[in-house]
């Protein structure tokens, strides 16, 4: 029976490596789409970012009565910002309110009446700083402004204690970590810093890479067939139809592991861009290693896992009268399995009890175990045989199909 | 010897109550001995197709059974499946492949050795006169050639049967005439050869027997001498048209 299935699966992977479009769709494009995306993510976002950086702001400012002297201190200290100063009379107020609605300013600053006198007083006064929310340049000179604005708050009540004759410290009661620097610390093990926002990203991942090449190929091996009229041959010959549905399972989980593999080394390449985007961390995904025990452990929950996957696509693939009624069948339980990657994604340390006996789900939460370097093998084992025997029920429904001539077809 | 004994076979339209139950085939019955060539031959709709699928194991008899010596249809589908070699019209080749690779494919699926698969091809491909094209795409082969193809991978395993449902369809004349004279060659070396067809001049020629199939039930059988002799018709086309046609002597 098995020697049946690899000849069935011998043809299957044949077409599969040989043809250049299916090569193409599987290995070539998750390899490079991922490093192209995130590339073309992170230089989008620094280009911009350099771009209002360099930008002149155009601050209109509004200078009240008694408020002269100290409306210098202020605007020194935007000198040292990328800045473009308007002064404008009461008169213009209605002006300077329009001409930021319009973005042609990205900031009108109101100086309080009487602020020189506040500040000889030591009595609180408000600024005013309108701004555009929508505008990324006014939304850029805002935070700059409050910046600068806070230092030169900070200089006045630094020189007001010093005035009274009192010393600088009594603004500090206390600091935390500040002897040395941040690293020493944190107690965390070596590597489990970017091992804990792997765990919280690769799990999703891979539970998409396998099931989207499942579909590249599982719906097309019999779905396709069925459309093409390519399946009666076979099963007119001397073949149990168990050894045509192990040998189809077996390469449509060929399939969705190679593109696995494919897709993870496109997501190293990725990497640095995709890690700037969930964490600060000044470790990088090269530092992150995964020990020979891991790796183990990380095989032994994956295969099965993409068997299950495997099972799932090829149910509905039989199902269905052809690939395209197979693509609207699968598509929410892609979806389904989306929104499982999704949440496991959000899970904080300890995930809750029914994740850890729900198929599928128990496979990711060990994923991020694994990565994190905190696997019980228990969990191991119970997500591996879940896995298993969720894709032996499935197998068995497939099999049912295929000695069910309505279903295989449709009379 | 080959014998198909009450064979049936019931479809339902519709689910539930209001399902209608349509007989494709009923209680039909003959036998084909080593040597013959047994023509099923019937109208669009009659259940040539649904007959022969059925004893090819791709759909089950609702009733009845099919016999090829001690093995029947129903129960011993595998060993039966390696007796036959079936091939109709709704049957294709996967095109990315060769013919002599899907005849390798084809041949290990039917437990062959490899040299046994090698000697059957070249006697298939000379046979078939397919040596021209053999190591081009499926895809890239004219209907002629596929039909060919689709013949010789049927017959890999050299079966005792061969079930064609209509063989020539949709084929030129010399490809027609290739394929003739090869269920003619099989039929000389032993073979039993079942095919079915609604076109009265293959049939004359390439039968020695004949069924007549109307809305599942079998009209007449026998040789060409017989049925004719049995009617008031002088020949078959006109004996099979005495079933189909309105005014008929049959309808």
């Amino acid at each position: 029976m098995f020697s049946d299935s690899f000849i069935i699966l011998r043809k299957e992977l044949k077409r599969m490596f040989t043809d250049r479009r299916l090569l193409f769709m599987l290995v070539i494009l998750p390899l490079i789409m991922l490093p192209l995306m995130y590339s073309f993510m992170g230089r989008t976002s620094k280009a911009r970012q350099s771009e209002i950086s360099q930008y002149t702001s155009r601050i209109a400012i509004l200078s009240q009565q008694g408020s002269e002297e100290s409306t210098t201190l202020f605007l020194a200290s935007l000198a040292e910002l990328n800045t473009e100063i308007v002064i404008v009379q009461n008169d213009e107020f209605d002006v300077a309110l329009q001409q930021v609605t319009d973005k042609d300013v990205e900031l009108f600053i109101v100086m309080p009446e009487g602020m020189d006198q506040n500040l000889d007083e030591n009595t609180v006064f408000d600024f005013t700083i309108y701004h555009n929310s929508t505008a990324d340049y006014s939304d850029f000179a805002f935070s700059q402004v409050q910046l600068a604005f806070s230092a030169v708050s900070e200089a006045v009540i630094r020189a007001r204690i010093l005035d009274g004759g009192l010393s600088e410290d009594i603004l500090t009661v206390f600091t935390i970590n500040n002897s040395l620097s941040p690293e020493v610390y944190d107690l965390a093990k070596e590597g489990s810093v970017m091992g804990k926002i792997i765990s919280m990203m690769l799990p999703f991942f891979i539970v998409i890479y396998l099931f989207a090449n499942s579909m590249k190929v599982g719906l097309d091996s019999v779905a396709g067939e069925k459309e093409r009229g390519t399946l009666a041959i076979l099963l007119v010959n001397q073949v149990s139809r168990l050894s045509i549905v192990l040998g189809k399972m077996m390469a449509v989980m060929i399939a969705a592991i190679v593109g696995a593999i494919s897709s993870a080394i496109g997501l190293k390449i990725a990497s640095r861009y995709l890690i700037s985007m969930y964490s600060e961390s000044s470790e990088s995904i090269a530092e992150y290693t995964m020990g020979t025990t891991a790796l183990f452990q990380f095989a032994i929950v994956v295969v099965p896992l993409a068997i299950l996957i495997s099972s799932l696509v090829l149910v509905v693939s039989t199902f269905a009268k052809n690939v395209k009624e197979g693509q609207g069948m699968i598509m929410p339980v892609y979806l389904a399995v989306m929104v499982m990657g999704m949440t496991t994604m959000q899970l904080g340390d300890t995930p809750p009890e029914w994740m850890r006996i729900t198929p599928l789900f128990n496979s990711l939460v060990v994923l991020k175990d694994i990565f994190m370097q905190t696997a019980a093998w228990g969990n191991i084992v119970y997500a591996m045989v879940t896995s298993l025997l969720v894709a032996a029920g499935l197998i068995f429904v497939t099999l049912k199909m295929f000695n069910d001539e309505r279903v295989l077809f449709r009379i | 010897m080959l014998k198909v004994e009450g064979l049936s076979k019931e479809f339902r339209n519709g689910r539930g109550k209001s399902a209608k139950s349509v007989y494709a085939v009923k209680n039909l019955s003959f036998q084909c001995k080593p040597g013959e060539i047994y023509g099923l031959l019937g109208p669009n709709g009659a259940g040539k197709t649904t007959t022969l699928r059925c004893l090819s194991t791709l759909i089950k008899p609702t009733a009845g059974n099919a016999f090829i010596d001690q093995y029947n249809v129903i129960e011993h589908g595998q060993i039966f499946r390696s007796k036959i070699g079936f091939l109709t019209s709704d049957m294709k080749l996967d095109g990315y492949f060769t013919p002599d690779y899907m005849m390798n494919w084809f041949g290990k699926l039917n437990k062959m050795e490899d040299d046994v698969i090698n000697q059957r091809k070249e006697k298939l491909f000379n046979d078939l006169q397919m040596m021209d094209f053999i190591h081009k795409k499926i895809d890239k082969l004219s209907t002629g050639m596929k039909q060919k193809t689709a013949v010789a991978i049927s017959l890999i395993h050299d079966p005792d049967v061969i079930i064609f449902d209509e063989p020539t369809n949709g084929l030129d004349i010399v490809t027609s005439k290739a394929v003739t004279d090869f269920l003619i060659s099989r039929a000389k070396a032993g073979k039993i050869v079942i095919i079915s067809t609604h076109n009265m001049t293959i049939a004359e020629k390439l039968c020695h027997r004949f069924g007549i199939l109307v809305k599942g039930e079998l009209k007449e059988e026998g040789t060409l001498s017989e049925i004719i002799e049995g009617s008031n018709w002088g020949n078959l086309e006109d004996v099979f048209f005495s079933y189909i046609l309105p005014g008929g002597d049959h309808v």
